[in-house]
């Protein structure tokens, strides 16, 4: 179709993933608007886990395929371009961040403040039928893009979307002021977390990771203690040499925010708790993993899934880079052209990098 | 009257100003949305509100400036339904939320859309409610009646979703002494919802002793007479003959009025919860140094929200609670204004309004 039309000839040029290392450049439809819609220029998408997780498995439970492809992206930042006729609140020009999934509002979850949950959830690059930010136009709902201050560049903007996971993971492990928390994993959704806990409050937050840069880096960006697991030693020793570290062998932390999926770091989680203590499930890896589950009946844990961000996250945290609370520039490790979106893919994918921007569509 | 409204297409009861109602032959409303529904209303109950607007013609700030169709309390039967509506069909018998929210905002996204900013609410001006031939609402707000319910329960389903809003508001939990105050609909119902959520002390107060009587039978375990004293006196009396020792662990107050208000800061143990429920004087005098040395949690209750109305169909359709005992009266559509003249009164407890018939 139009893999011999050029880019710069496209509508709509858009980004689609057919199946594991399979993606096309098309020409999609402008997408129209309903009454409380906006269509927003697309101005930079940023590189998720998952998208690298995409773009060599082609997903996870639901996987892409050659009749349901499907636009990727779901990191996003860009200008109004138009609104729909009852659109009151923002106008052509105003830049924004995006919150890549718009509810159905009617069913149960969206009427009861779980709008994450919705059964018709159209989600940014989620298969079978959403389709997500590498594109030109992008459409979203009023109440679904958030106003950017002047000083705040829309390449910092992208860092919103990942900041609404820590948002929502801290809050629902409720950090409180005076709480030890711990965060597990140092990537881009880790460091979100352990910042937010800082700024909700909490007495002492330390990240763990295996990689010594990635600690570094979350010394010098957050003044966050670090501390270094070892692949050799079991969850036990490296939970017990943490605590030991920083004094708290006596019972253990407050809180755990578990940011990597990896099972050795999801069963150190669980023995850094104090009784009573609190755990909540962030990063993505296994399906299914071996879990000390004595420990959490023993020691009385609150643990709890974490999925997304929900009502009042996206606000948060555009509040939280707005007021430069939270340095968002500082993430931002390369920005390539639209045209070398896999090339960000591939790259995140070898670990270079925090966050990897793609442009969107130049004029 | 009669043949006048059987002949008309929409005929409505209509408040044109304080104290002045008529019927009026209203266009039939349109499906707006492909998700809206049409309903026929068959039964109505009246409420407190619905009084005050016909007596005063506001309510706070929400004031009758152009005639407005009454009634919200209602059940009804499905006639059409729009294209993509799949939860109902014609001829379903459902209990009709006259609330819809806006969906966008910033309540309505996080769970309380009870407390919508645009909120689009039956006989609360300007919009019309329902007592007329036809009512058009969201398919999400009609809850079918299960076969064994009738139509005049399913008029009920309102003030039980009152109860039941109420009642999670106090986080009423088994084991719980609650005491309510206020012996009409709602009081009644709150009593009952709070025994279904396990309350194992009810006790119902009110001035009349034949509202007390009936709340007993209905649903309290224990009844209190409050007397013209002084409120800790009160109280402490309330304390003494109910047997709820140092207070009740949750009261509800389901009056709005002054002396109950502060009767019930006084009998509540520390740390106890308390509910406003009931509308009264918009300002009083509150006990607020009781409050504040017992450290009570004080919170308002308005209306319903989400999962509210599905409650309370499924406790009267699982018979854990009983509504029909409580429709003490049924008018036709014509005699609409009798009923009224009765609630203001405070005759029975629920009368209710048949819908205009074909």
């Amino acid at each position: 179709m139009s893999s011999s039309t050029r880019i710069e000839n496209m509508q709509n040029p858009s980004l689609l993933l057919y199946g594991p290392k399979s993606a096309k450049y098309e020409d999609r439809p402008i997408p129209e608007l309903g009454n409380h819609d906006v269509l927003v220029r697309i101005a930079y998408v940023g590189v998720c886990g998952s998208d690298v997780h995409f773009w060599n498995e082609g997903g996870f439970t639901k996987k892409v395929s050659t009749s349901s492809p499907i636009t990727m992206g779901h990191e996003t930042s860009g200008t109004i371009h138009s609104i729909g006729p009852l659109v009151s609140t923002v106008k052509p020009g105003d830049r924004v961040a995006v919150e890549p999934g718009v509810p159905c509002r009617y069913c149960k979850p969206c009427k009861a403040g779980s709008y994450h949950f919705c059964k018709d959830m159209r989600f940014a690059a989620a298969p079978p039928d959403g389709h997500g930010a590498l594109t030109k136009f992008f459409r979203s709902a009023e109440d679904f893009v958030y106003k950017i201050p002047e000083k705040v560049g829309l390449d910092e903007a992208v860092l919103v979307e990942p900041l609404a996971v820590g948002v929502h993971a801290t809050r629902l492990v409720d950090v409180r002021p005076g709480e030890k928390v711990v965060v597990m994993g140092s990537g881009t959704v880790g460091l979100m977390c352990a910042a937010v806990s800082k700024v909700f409050g909490a007495e002492s937050v330390v990240i763990v990771d295996i990689l010594e840069k990635k600690l570094e880096f979350a010394r010098g960006w957050f003044g966050c203690e670090t501390f270094k697991a070892e692949m050799g030693s079991s969850a036990e020793e490296n939970s017990e040499s943490l605590l030991e570290k920083f004094g708290l062998e006596d019972d253990g932390v407050d809180v755990v925010i578990e940011a990597s999926g990896a099972a050795s770091s999801i069963e150190t989680g669980i023995h850094l708790l104090r009784r009573g203590g609190k755990y909540v499930q962030t990063g993505l890896g296994k399906p299914k993993i071996e879990f000390p589950i004595v420990a959490l009946s023993e020691k009385e844990l609150m643990v709890r899934g974490c999925f997304r961000y929900g009502p009042g996250d996206f606000e948060l945290a555009t509040s939280l880079i707005a007021r430069g609370i939270i340095d968002a520039k500082a993430l931002i490790s390369s920005t390539r052209p639209f045209e070398e979106a896999v090339s960000a893919w591939e790259a995140t994918g070898r670990g270079e990098g925090i966050k990897n921007l793609i442009k969107g569509v130049e004029d | 009257m009669t043949t006048q409204t059987a002949t008309q297409k929409n005929p409505s009861f209509v408040l044109q100003a304080k104290d002045k109602v008529s019927y009026e032959d209203r266009p039939v409303p349109d499906l707006k949305s492909p998700y809206d529904v049409l309903i026929q209303p068959k039964w109505t109950g009246i409420c407190g509100s619905d009084v005050h607007y016909w007596l005063h013609g506001r309510i706070g700030h929400f004031v009758v400036e152009s005639p407005m169709v009454l009634g919200h309390e209602s059940a009804g039967i499905v006639a059409a339904v729009g294209d993509k509506v799949t939860s109902v069909q014609v001829g379903d018998r459902v209990a009709m939320e006259p609330g819809v929210p806006c969906r966008r905002c910033v309540r309505c996204k996080e769970g309380k859309y009870n407390l919508c900013f645009d909120m689009a609410f039956a006989a609360t001006p300007p919009i019309d409610g329902t007592l007329a031939r036809y009512y058009t609402l969201p398919e999400d707000f009609c809850y079918k009646l299960p076969e064994g319910m009738s139509l005049e329960e399913g008029a009920l389903i309102e003030p039980t979703a009152v109860a039941v809003h109420i009642t999670r508001q106090a986080a009423v939990k088994p084991g719980d002494s609650v005491v309510v105050f206020g012996a009409g609909p709602v009081g009644l119902l709150c009593c009952a919802v709070a025994k279904a959520y396990g309350a194992v002390k009810v006790v119902t107060v009110d001035i009349n002793e034949e509202r007390l009587q009936f709340a007993l039978k209905y649903a309290a375990t224990h009844s209190f007479t409050s007397q013209r004293v002084s409120a800790e006196e009160n109280a402490a009396n309330m304390k003494k003959e109910c047997d709820l020792g140092h207070g009740a662990d949750i009261i509800i107050d389901a009056t709005g009025a002054e002396p109950c208000i502060q009767t019930a800061i006084h009998a509540l143990r520390n740390g106890g919860t308390y509910v406003q429920g009931g509308m009264g004087k918009p300002d009083i005098t509150f006990p607020i140094m009781a409050m504040c040395t017992s450290e009570l949690n004080v919170k308002g209750s308005f209306r319903y929200g989400s999962g509210d109305y599905q409650t309370a169909v499924d406790l009267v359709a699982t018979e854990r609670i009983s509504v029909k005992e409580l429709i003490t009266g049924k008018v036709k559509f014509e005699d609409a204004e009798s009923a009224f003249k009765d609630v203001k009164e405070g005759k029975g407890i629920k009368c209710l309004i048949a819908g205009p018939e074909e």
